[in-house]
């Protein structure tokens, strides 16, 4: 009986001193902090993040000064662009209205007669020679 | 400076020149010489059921329009000066030949209308009620003389800006001149082309060289005969007049067309008409002082 009180605590004790001592490898008490903190890749890392940061914040003021550039540049082609439209629609009722005179000055002749408008006037016989130029249209059978 | 518009109206290719400086004057005249076709086109067309003409065609009688009044005066007019050779009763002969659709559909699809037509009905003007009246069975195209009267109106127009020409196919109207020569003009003659230089002249072509197709194995044309009311069987391909106006070009032309080629010489030289004939032959004869 004694004897296997004995064993039971000898046991106890050698569990206890084996997990200790894993606790303790585990531990690894002889790795330094210093060591870990002075590993190069960590080192390349900040580096590379600090630069791209700084990039990053180039890139910012160049992309925020092509922006003022861009509308200042917009804002003038707005303006011409308004001011062509404005006129191209000034033109356009002044010919509107050149057409709607000039169509009903014809239209209020009384009855057909040869066309004589805007002071060509037709002649009694036709004015018509044969020369030997260039045509500007030719004729097609109708 | 030559401005030109080009637009399609009246089933041909219509063209526009004016000698004058582009602007708002020039653009205006352009655009009022386009509307004035628009404008005729939806008066004077058989092919558009909405039109006075065929109002009149379908009822017998029409309240007409100034337009529709003055060209079928005109063409009436042509009728009695022509000894009948011009007639705008030709409807029904022309329907009978084939040519019931406009020419690009007749070309495309073949004719299919039978039979002939008569030719010669009375038509009644009257100007003071503005009305029109057929004799019944008789109906009228103005096809031969519509696009004359609407050339010289966008001629007209068009002047006002400047020195015109207007080409509607084989419909041609100039007006002042451009330069020291005048609107220089080709006329297809049977081997070659004959330049003429035009100012306040007008020049129409009427023929059976391009509006043709076939039906029961014949050839057909548009230009009738309205003593038979059949496409006139004449010994010319093809007459080009020189007038004042295109609408009496276009009353001539196919006038002579149908008086053949001795009866149109003789007739131009009597009239001293400038003229370009080309024979089915293959010959060119230049008559009516034309040199």
């Amino acid at each position: 009986m004694t004897n296997h009180v004995v064993r039971l605590y000898a046991f106890t004790g050698a569990v206890l001193v084996l997990f200790l001592t894993w606790a303790a490898v585990a531990a690894r008490p002889w790795a330094s902090h210093a060591a870990a903190k002075a590993d190069p890749r960590w080192a390349a890392l900040a580096a590379r993040e600090h630069r791209l940061r700084h990039e990053a914040l180039v890139v910012q003021r160049v992309v925020a000064r092509r922006w003022r550039v861009y509308r200042v540049r917009l804002a003038a082609r707005q303006r011409a662009i308004s001011t062509a439209v404005r006129r191209h629609q000034q033109q356009l009722a002044a010919a509107r209205a050149a057409a709607a005179a000039a169509a009903a000055s014809y239209a209020s002749a009384p009855s057909y007669s040869a066309p004589s408008s805007g002071g060509y006037s037709a002649p009694a016989a036709p004015s018509v020679r044969v020369v030997t130029l260039p045509p500007v249209t030719i004729t097609r059978t109708s | 400076m030559i401005l030109t518009r080009t637009f399609r109206a009246m089933g041909t290719d219509v063209e526009l020149f004016l000698a004058a400086d582009p602007g708002p004057a020039s653009d205006a005249a352009l655009y009022a010489a386009e509307r004035e076709f628009e404008r005729v086109e939806a008066l004077l067309s058989r092919f558009r059921p909405d039109s006075e003409l065929s109002a009149l065609n379908r009822d017998g009688h029409v309240a007409a329009g100034e337009d529709l009044l003055t060209v079928v005066e005109l063409a009436l007019e042509a009728r009695e000066r022509t000894n009948g050779r011009f007639d705008p009763t030709v409807h029904d002969a022309l329907v009978g030949a084939g040519y019931d659709r406009t020419f690009e559909e007749v070309a495309r699809e073949g004719a299919s209308s039978g039979g002939g037509g008569r030719c010669g009905g009375e038509v009644t003007v009257d100007r003071a009620r503005g009305s029109i009246r057929l004799e019944p069975g008789i109906h009228v195209d103005l096809g031969g003389i519509g696009k004359g009267y609407t050339v010289d109106r966008a001629a007209a127009i068009l002047s006002s800006a400047g020195p015109a020409l207007v080409d509607a196919g084989g419909d041609i109207a100039a007006l002042g001149r451009p330069d020291a020569l005048g609107w220089r003009v080709g006329i297809e003659t049977a081997e070659d082309t004959l330049t003429l230089a035009l100012e306040d002249a007008a020049v129409a072509t009427s023929g059976r060289d391009r509006r043709h197709w076939r039906r029961d194995g014949e050839e057909r044309h548009h230009l009738i005969d309205p003593s038979t009311g059949r496409p006139a069987d004449a010994d010319l391909v093809r007459v080009t007049v020189v007038e004042r106006t295109a609408v009496e070009a276009d009353v001539l032309a196919k006038s002579l067309f149908l008086a053949g080629e001795a009866g149109a010489t003789a007739e131009a030289t009597a009239l001293g008409l400038p003229c370009v004939l080309v024979t089915a032959d293959g010959r060119t004869v230049i008559a009516g002082g034309l040199s």
